[in-house]
């Protein structure tokens, strides 16, 4: 070992001329996270960037082999699946994977919403986070249906209907989805170009953003509670922790990949009746959900239009939630937000349950 | 300290010239550009050749109490064998959000779809679940025992 060191040391000082090597380890070196009784939900931005970059090594893998032309489409996947050495794991990793990352995702919002994280000065954390969660799902919903089997093409049918009631923009944004008048060719290939390019671009940039961000300003500790002393040092000892985090991530993971490996429905065809139990991914479950229940008018006005209404309002007013909250950002308790978060939390584990039993 | 020494002092009114013609470069590029990209983006109506009516299949396809879905002109009709002998046609697309409907011939003949539960009587009308909507009918008619359908 210690042969290597003056080798090691001489691209270390050739590195620290061109590099501020020092400066930056420096720098790093004094971030520290604080310690106290909720300090359990920081490992859940660390988890979502695990599965994240899971995402993106097998999603890369599966591009060497997949077809995203309405034909081949979903051949190409039984392929991965039957032919390809290993392929039908990197396909189960995939899928299951970005299940994980949006539940981890989920906690990671929720904790930070409950732990007011968003308040002074971490305002635009939450706005890049809140963005990043509408990047997830459509990171979601784009490679939904790309296997091309009958259940992803009929829940891509009726995701590119949703905005049909939108005032003005509604149709323009249903065509826009489809590529066409029907979800056919031209769809599958505009959903594989945002999965695969336009997402990933977006979401490199705001996760780099958020993180430097948060390197920037450091965790923040929840209104009133007391901290332990000393604060972990960030570097070894938190990344540390972080990476525990992710041995177990890792071993969820690949454990799910195996014992349930992520199948394949029949091909998708387009003059079949749509049959029983079409469900979009668990995560739409509260969208899906409230579509069916809603009668087709309230009140004169269409039903759909007020689901996506409330849908618009409701995003507008998370993205601005730092905003809104004014108390929190003197370090005041402001109770209304954990109670309008908590019923969102109730709503959506209902909705969710409501769809798993066909309710 | 770099290398070129001290920058040379710009003139204010030279700045102030080429900051506004810089403001003006970038509306007059990013309006083009902008419409360039959405109109590039919106998908236009190719015309695929539109027919007035087309044959669709033999009368003997499709029984008496069952239903064949086949392509019109990018639309998927459900024609129906009635009952009583007679043959209807609609679009396939639910009203609700375009999942493709299903003919049941049990008790009284009808449409489902499977997808959020909406139902439409055998003349298409929406009677239950949240389609707003009839099915869109076509029109169906035998000419020497083939099914020939066509817009109404
Ligand atoms: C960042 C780079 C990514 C690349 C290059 C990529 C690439 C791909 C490819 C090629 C497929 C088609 C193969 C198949 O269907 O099995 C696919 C499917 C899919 N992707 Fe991704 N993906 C990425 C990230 C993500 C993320 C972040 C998510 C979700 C949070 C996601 C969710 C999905 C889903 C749900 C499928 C369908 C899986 C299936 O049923 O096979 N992807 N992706
Ligand atoms: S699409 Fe038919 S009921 Fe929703």
């Amino acid at each position: 070992m210690s042969r290597f060191l003056p080798v090691a040391s001489s691209v270390y000082r050739w590195l620290e001329q061109r590099l501020p090597v020092a400066s930056v380890a420096d720098y790093f070196s004094k971030k520290v996270v604080p310690r106290h009784k909720h300090s359990f939900w920081y490992y859940f931005g660390g988890l979502t960037l695990f599965f994240f970059i899971i995402q993106l090594i097998s999603g890369i893998l599966l591009a060497l082999y997949y077809n995203p032309t309405q034909e081949h489409a979903y051949e190409s996947v039984r392929i991965i699946i039957n032919e390809v050495p290993y392929g039908w794991l990197i396909r189960s990793v995939h899928s299951w994977s970005a299940n994980l990352m949006v539940g981890t995702l989920f906690i990671h919002m929720f904790s930070a919403l409950f732990m007011r994280a968003y308040r002074k000065p971490r305002e635009l954390m939450w706005v890049s986070g809140v963005i990043l969660l509408f990047v997830t799902l459509g990171f979601g919903f784009t490679g939904y249906l790309l296997p091309w089997d009958t259940m992803a093409y009929f829940a891509t049918l009726i995701g590119t209907e949703v905005p049909k009631t939108l005032p003005i923009v509604g149709d323009w944004g249903v065509s826009l989805l489809k590529g066409s008048g029907e979800v056919g060719a031209e769809t599958l290939i505009r959903m594989y170009s945002i999965h695969i390019i336009l997402l990933p671009l977006v979401a490199l940039f705001l996760i780099s953003f958020h993180l430097i961000l948060n390197q920037i300003l450091g965790s923040s500790v929840p209104i009133g509670t007391q901290v332990k002393d000393p604060p972990v040092p960030f570097f070894p000892n938190f990344l540390y922790r972080d990476l525990i985090s992710w041995v177990l991530g890792f071993l969820v993971l690949i454990s799910l990949s195996i014992l349930a490996p992520w199948g394949l429905g029949e091909k998708a065809d387009p003059l079949a009746s749509a049959p029983l139990g079409i469900k979009p991914e668990w995560y739409f479950w509260p969208l899906y959900q409230s579509l069916k229940i809603i009668p087709p008018t309230v009140f004169s006005i269409n039903g759909e239009m007020i689901v996506n209404g409330v849908l618009g309002i409701m995003s507008l007013f998370w993205l601005l939630i730092p905003f809104i909250d004014r108390k929190a950002s003197i370090e005041q308790k402001s109770r209304p937000f954990t109670v309008v978060g908590a019923a969102l939390v109730l709503y959506l584990i209902l909705m969710i349950g409501f769809a798993y039993f066909d309710i | 300290m770099n290398d070129l020494g001290k920058p040379v002092p710009s003139s204010p009114t030279r700045r102030d010239f080429l900051s506004r013609l810089l403001k003006f470069w970038s509306l007059v590029t990013v309006i083009p550009i902008g419409t360039a990209i959405i109109r590039y983006v919106t998908p236009v109506q190719r015309d695929v050749d539109v027919r007035e009516s087309l044959r669709v299949a033999s009368v003997q396809d499709i029984e008496r109490n069952t239903a064949k879905i086949v392509r019109f002109n990018k639309e998927p009709v459900i024609i129906v064998h009635t009952r009583t002998g007679q043959f209807k046609a609609f679009s396939a697309r639910c009203t609700h959000l375009g999942c493709i409907v299903q003919f049941k011939s049990e008790g009284t003949p009808h449409f489902i779809c499977n997808c959020h539960g909406s139902q439409f009587d055998i003349n298409g009308i929406n009677i239950a679940g949240p389609a707003p909507r009839p099915l869109s009918p076509f029109k169906a008619k035998v000419d020497k025992s083939s099914i020939v359908v066509s817009r109404i």
